[in-house]
C-alpha cells in the first residue's frame, strides 16, 4: 500500500484533537485494502478453477494450501468492513464459519453425505452428485444433464435418506452386535446375512420418506398417461462402479408397481447385507460405516429393443470393434443372459461400419403390460430372424456410447433400450475395466507417436485435455455452427460463448486465439472436450474434412486417426475420475461459485452467504455503500458531495486532498470545479456529446430468462441505481467505483508529474444478459484496451487493463478514452447478438474517439 | 522400435496423483518411465537399476526427499535430480540442497514445464553416463 502512504502524506496536516472520530484516510485505506483483497480472492479462485482443465498437475496439499489462502483473505475482507462499518455485518462471522467448517470437512476426507431432500427427480441438477445419491445415479445423471442424452424419467432416493433410515430404524444399533460377531469369525457371512437382511425389511422408514417416493412416482404417472406404470428400481451405493466394481453384487427389481415401491427400496437396500455383499466388502476393506445405498427408481420403457453395448469388445479389444448385444422387448433377459440375443460388430469409427450381425432366432419378448406388471410375448413370426436392430439404428447407438465414452474417458458397458417411438434411452452405465488388456494392445506409445505425422505441436494453451479424434469442421461464422455434424473437431478463429452450443458434439476444439481461462474453457470443461485454444495456426493449417487427432495433454495435432493414444488414455485412470480432481471441483463449489448477485434483493444478506465468492461480493457492495453515506461533517475537508453532470452518472464525491475547488460546505459541484487530473479526464471523456446512450435499452425475454440468478429490478434505467457510484480523488488520483446496470467498473489511476509513479488500472465485470454478450462485451473491451497499449487480463466476462509509466499528457488522454469507452460500453452487452456486432461495433466507437482525438487535437 | 536405449526416470511423490499423472505424459515423450510413493521402496530400486533423471518431492514419511537424494547421490552420481514441491516449502528446499538438484520446480507445475525441464536433464544426464 505505497500509494495509500503518498496519499496520507499528500493530505494537508491537522490539529490534534480533530480526528475525534475515524480519520477518512483510515477508512479509505480499509475501503482499498478490501477492494485489493476482494481482487485476489477473485484471481485466486480463477487459478484453482484452471486446474481442472488438467494442463497442470497439483496435489492434495496444493488445495489444502488454496482453501487456506481463500480463508485467510476472506476472513480479511470480513474485519476490514466491520471496521469500515464497526460491527455492522458480524453475521457474516456467521456464514463464514459455516463454509469454512463445510471447506473442512471436505478436505478431511471423511464422508459427508449432503443434506439434500429423500427423493429427487432423476433429470435435475445435482451438486455432490456421487456422494448425494451414489455413483451410479449420479453417472446417469451426467448422462443425462451433460451429455443430454434420453434417460428413463424417474426419481433417486439419496444416502441421506439411507442414513436417517439408519438412524430412525435404529438400524446402526441392532446391526452392531451382529456384524461384530461377523466380523470375529463367530459366524458366517449367510449367518450375519440372515440376521441382517430381516432387520432392514422390517426397519420403519423416516418420516417423510415414504410419502416423498409415493408423490414423486404419482407426479411422474400423472405427467404423461402414455408411460408404463412400473418400475426399475436399482442400488446405487456409494463407490458401486467406482474404484471397485461391487458388480453384481447388490440387487435389482423390475417391474415394480408403484404401490409397491418403498417394500423395493427396502429390498433393494437390504442386499447391501447379503452374503456376498458382506464378503465382497471384507475382502477389499471397506468400513461398514462409509456403506451408504442410494437407490434409483425408473419407469420402465417399454421397449421394442433392448440390450448391452460395450464401446470396446471386452473379449478381443484388440479387434477394436464395439460389441452390441440386442433382444426385442425389455432388455432383462438379454443383460441376464437368460434370453439368445443377437450380437452385432462395429467400428468404433463414424460411420459405424457393421463388421459382423449374428442374429438369432427370437422367439419371444417380454413387455411390460398396462395394467403393470410384465409378460412375455411372442414375436410376430417375420420377425423373428430379423435382427432387432437395423443399421441406422446401430450407428445412432453407437454414436451415443463414443459420446458417453469420451467423456468418462474409459470403455464402458451401457445398458440401453428403444422405446416405441424408436427412440433411445440410456438405462445404466458402467466403465468397462480392460485396463491391462488395453496397456497390451498400445506396446510402446512414444514409438508409434514417432511415425504419425504431425500438422502443429506445442502451439497454444490447453483449455481441458484429452484425446480427440475426428474430421475438421471449421467455424466462420455463427451460421456455420447449425451444420456442425456429430463427432467433429470443431476449428474454430475465435473462442465464442456460441460455440457452448455444439460443444457436447464435439471431439475436439482447435482455435487460433483466446484464452485457456476463458468461457469457452468452463465449457470445454464442464464437458470434458479435449480443448486447445491460442493455436494461431488451426484454421491455416486445417482444412473441412480432414481426419486429425488432437492430443491435448502433449499439446499436439497428428494427421489421421492414432488410436493408440485413445487406446493409451484407456490405460491411464481418468484424471476426472481421480479423488483430487473431485474434491477440487467440490471445494470450489464452496469458494467460488456465487448466489448472491442483486443487490436489491431482501436476500442480499450475510445469512444469506452460502460461498466465500457471496462475501466478497457482499462486503464489496456494503464497502462502497459505507464510504457514499459516511457521515463527514467531522471533517470538512474530505464531505461527500454530489456531481452535476450532463449525464445522469449519480457521483458522490470525496475529496480526500486538492481534488475539487469547491466551496466549503457546498453539496453539489460541478465538472469546472473537478480539479482531480485524472478524474477531470475521465468525466470529460464520459460526458462528451453523443457518448451516452440516452435511449434506455429494453432486454429482451431470452436475456432475461437466461439471467435466470438474478432477481430482476428493472435495472437498466433503474433510479435505484443512480446515485451509488463513488469517486475518491485528491490532485493525482482517482479511485472510481460504478455500478451501471448490473456491472461493476473499477479505475484506480494516479496521474502526476513523476513518469514513473503513473499508472491507471481498469477493471470490468459482470452485465445484465446472459454469458455470451457479456463475454462479447468483454472481447470487445478488450480490444478497445489493447488497440490503446493497455496490458489486460480477460477471464470470462472480467475485463481488467493496465497502463503505466507514461508522461502526464499521454496518460491524460487515456483517461478519457477510458471515460468515453464506459460511456460508450454502458449498455453494450444487451446489443451484443451475435459475434458479428464486436467488430460493429469496434468500428464504431474507434470512429467516434478519433473523431473526438482530432477534435482536441484542432 | 529402434534400437536406442530409453532415458530412464524414476518418480518418487507420496501424493499417488502426481506419479498417476506424470507416467503416461512421460512415457508418450519416449522416457521409460517407473513411480514410487514410498522412499524406501525407490532407494531399494535405485540400488538395483540406474535411473538418468531422478524427480522427487521433498515432504514425505519416513526418509524424506531430501535424505533420499542424498543417498542416490552417493550410489549413482550420475544421475539427475529434479525437486518438485510445494510453494510453501520450496524455499527450504532450495536453500537445504543446492548441489546436486538439477532444478526445483513448484508444484503445481504444468505438464509442459515439466517435459522442457526434463529434457534438458536428460541431456546433462547422458553427458553424465
Amino acid at each position: 500500500m505505497g500509494l495509500l502512504r503518498d496519499i496520507i502524506g499528500m493530505l494537508p496536516r491537522r490539529r490534534k484533537g480533530d480526528w475525534a472520530r475515524v480519520p477518512f484516510v483510515v477508512t479509505f485505506g480499509g475501503f482499498k485494502k478490501i477492494l485489493e483483497t476482494n481482487n485476489q480472492v477473485l484471481e485466486l479462485m480463477a487459478d484453482m478453477g484452471d486446474k481442472l482443465g488438467g494442463q497442470f498437475i497439483f496435489d492434495r496439499q496444493y488445495i489444502i494450501a488454496s482453501c487456506e489462502k481463500a480463508k485467510e483473505l476472506v476472513q480479511q475482507i470480513i474485519m476490514e468492513i466491520n471496521k469500515l462499518a464497526p460491527k455492522k455485518y458480524l453475521g457474516l462471522y456467521d456464514a463464514f464459519r459455516q463454509i469454512e467448517n463445510q471447506i473442512d470437512a471436505d478436505l478431511s476426507g471423511q464422508l459427508v453425505i449432503p443434506q439434500t431432500p429423500y427423493v429427487v427427480p432423476s433429470a435435475s441438477p445435482i451438486r455432490e452428485a456421487v456422494e448425494a445419491v451414489g455413483n451410479k445415479n449420479a453417472r446417469l445423471n451426467e448422462v443425462s444433464q451433460v451429455l443430454g442424452l434420453a434417460v428413463p424419467p424417474g426419481f433417486m432416493v439419496t444416502s441421506r435418506a439411507f442414513m436417517d433410515f439408519m438412524e430412525h430404524a435404529g438400524l446402526r444399533m441392532r446391526m452392531q452386535p451382529w456384524l461384530e460377531r461377523w466380523r470375529d469369525g463367530n459366524i458366517t457371512s449367510q449367518e450375519a446375512s440372515q440376521a441382517l437382511r430381516p432387520l432392514v425389511m422390517a426397519g420403519e422408514l423416516p418420516p417423510g420418506l415414504e410419502k416423498g417416493m409415493r408423490a414423486e412416482a404419482h407426479s411422474l404417472l400423472s405427467h404423461d398417461r402414455q408411460q408404463q406404470k412400473i418400475f426399475a428400481v436399482r442400488s446405487s451405493a456409494l463407490g458401486e462402479d467406482g474404484d471397485l466394481s461391487f458388480a453384481g453384487q447388490y440387487q435389482t427389481l423390475l417391474g415394480v408397481e408403484a404401490a409397491d415401491l418403498t417394500q423395493a427400496y427396502r429390498t433393494v437396500v437390504a442386499s447391501a447385507y447379503s452374503a456376498r455383499a458382506l464378503e465382497y466388502r471384507r475382502q477389499w476393506k471397506v468400513n461398514e460405516e462409509q456403506m451408504a445405498m442410494a437407490v434409483g427408481c425408473q419407469l420402465m420403457v417399454d421397449a421394442q429393443a433392448a440390450g448391452v453395448l460395450y464401446t470396446l469388445d471386452p473379449q478381443a479389444p484388440e479387434q477394436e470393434r464395439m460389441l452390441i448385444s440386442a433382444g426385442y422387448g425389455l432388455g432383462e433377459p438379454v443383460v441376464a443372459g437368460q434370453a439368445a440375443a443377437d450380437h452385432y460388430r462395429i467400428s468404433r469409427q463414424a460411420p459405424y461400419k457393421v463388421f459382423s450381425l449374428d442374429v438369432v432366432r427370437k422367439n419371444q419378448e417380454l413387455r411390460v403390460q398396462p395394467e403393470g406388471g410384465t409378460t412375455y410375448q411372442k414375436v410376430a413370426s417375420e420377425l423373428e430372424s430379423a435382427p432387432a436392430l437395423n443399421t441406422v439404428q446401430i450407428a445412432r447407438l453407437a454414436e451415443m456410447a463414443r459420446r458417453i465414452e469420451n467423456y468418462f474417458k474409459t470403455p464402458q458397458d451401457i445398458e440401453w433400450a428403444l422405446d416405441r417411438q424408436g427412440e433411445f434411452v440410456i438405462l445404466q452405465v458402467r466403465p468397462l475395466n480392460l485396463k491391462s488388456q488395453v496397456t497390451q494392445m498400445v506396446c510402446d506409445i512414444a514409438e508409434v507417436l514417432k511415425q504419425r505425422p504431425v500438422i502443429f505441436s506445442g502451439r497454444g494453451a490447453v483449455a481441458q485435455r484429452g484425446i480427440g479424434t475426428g474430421p475438421v469442421y471449421v467455424v466462420k461464422r455463427n451460421q456455420d455452427l447449425d451444420g456442425f455434424p456429430d463427432g467433429a473437431i470443431l476449428v474454430t478463429r475465435f473462442t465464442s460463448p456460441r460455440l457452448g452450443k455444439v460443444m457436447r458434439r464435439a471431439r475436439g476444439v482447435l482455435t487460433d486465439v483466446g484464452s485457456p481461462t476463458g468461457h469457452l474453457a468452463t465449457i470445454a470443461r464442464e464437458y470434458r472436450v479435449p480443448t486447445i485454444v491460442n493455436t494461431g495456426v488451426a484454421t491455416h493449417l486445417l482444412k473441412p474434412g480432414m481426419e486429425v487427432t488432437i492430443d491435448a495433454e502433449q499439446n499436439v495435432v497428428y494427421q489421421g486417426t492414432v488410436k493408440e493414444l485413445c487406446y493409451f488414455q484407456f490405460t491411464e485412470d481418468a484424471f476426472e475420475e481421480s479423488q483430487e480432481y473431485r474434491l477440487l471441483r467440490r471445494v470450489l463449489r464452496r469458494i467460488a461459485s456465487l448466489n448472491l448477485v442483486d443487490p436489491q434483493d431482501k436476500d442480499f444478506t450475510p445469512r444469506s452467504c452460502r460461498t466465500l465468492h457471496d462475501i466478497t461480493r457482499f462486503v464489496h457492495e456494503k464497502a462502497v455503500d459505507e464510504l457514499i453515506n459516511l457521515d463527514y461533517h467531522h471533517s470538512p475537508g474530505t464531505a461527500a458531495r454530489q456531481l452535476k453532470l450532463a449525464i445522469p452518472l449519480g457521483l458522490t464525491v470525496i475529496d480526500i486532498g486538492d481534488g475539487l475547488q469547491a466551496p466549503a460546505g457546498s453539496r453539489e459541484i460541478t465538472l469546472e470545479q473537478v480539479s482531480s487530473l485524472p478524474s477531470r479526464a475521465l468525466l470529460e471523456g464520459m460526458s462528451e456529446p453523443g457518448i451516452w446512450c440516452t435511449n434506455p435499452m429494453s432486454v429482451d425475454f431470452g436475456s432475461f430468462m437466461s439471467s435466470v440468478t438474478r432477481t430482476f429490478a428493472n435495472s437498466l434505467t433503474s433510479p435505484k441505481d443512480v446515485g451509488r457510484n463513488l469517486a475518491v480523488v485528491s490532485r493525482e488520483y482517482l479511485n472510481l467505483n460504478l455500478r451501471l446496470g448490473y456491472h461493476f467498473n473499477i479505475i484506480d489511476a494516479y496521474i502526476s508529474d513523476d513518469v514513473s509513479a503513473n499508472y491507471i488500472y481498469f477493471r470490468f465485470l459482470g452485465g445484465v444478459t446472459d454469458l455470451a454478450r457479456r463475454n462479447r462485451r468483454a472481447q470487445f473491451l478488450d480490444e478497445v484496451l489493447t488497440q490503446n497499449d493497455f496490458r489486460t487480463e480477460v477471464r470470462g466476462d472480467l475485463v481488467v487493463g493496465r497502463i503505466k509509466k507514461l508522461p502526464a499528457q499521454r496518460m491524460l488522454e487515456k483517461m478519457r478514452l477510458l471515460g468515453r469507452l464506459v460511456s460508450f460500453s454502458r449498455q453494450l452487452d444487451v446489443k451484443m447478438q451475435n459475434d458479428e456486432q464486436i467488430s460493429i461495433y469496434l468500428k464504431e466507437f474507434l470512429k467516434i474517439n478519433d473523431g473526438h482525438l482530432s477534435a482536441a487535437g484542432a | 522400435m529402434n534400437g536406442e536405449p530409453k532415458t530412464q526416470i524414476l518418480i518418487l511423490d507420496d501424493e499417488p496423483i502426481v506419479c498417476r499423472r506424470l507416467r503416461p505424459s512421460l512415457e508418450k515423450g519416449g522416457y521409460e518411465v517407473e513411480t514410487f510413493i514410498r522412499s524406501d521402496e525407490a532407494l531399494e530400486r535405485v540400488r538395483q537399476k540406474h535411473f538418468d533423471v531422478i524427480i522427487t518431492d521433498i515432504k514425505m514419511e519416513g526418509l524424506d526427499g531430501l535424505g533420499f537424494l542424498a543417498e542416490v547421490k552417493k550410489l549413482s552420481p550420475g544421475t539427475e535430480a529434479i525437486v518438485i514441491t510445494g510453494f510453501a516449502t520450496m524455499e527450504t528446499a532450495k536453500r537445504s540442497f543446492q548441489e546436486g538438484v538439477f532444478d526445483f520446480v513448484a508444484k503445481p507445475f504444468s505438464l509442459s514445464e515439466i517435459q522442457g525441464i526434463v529434457k534438458k536433464a536428460e541431456q546433462k544426464a547422458l553427458q553424465n553416463r
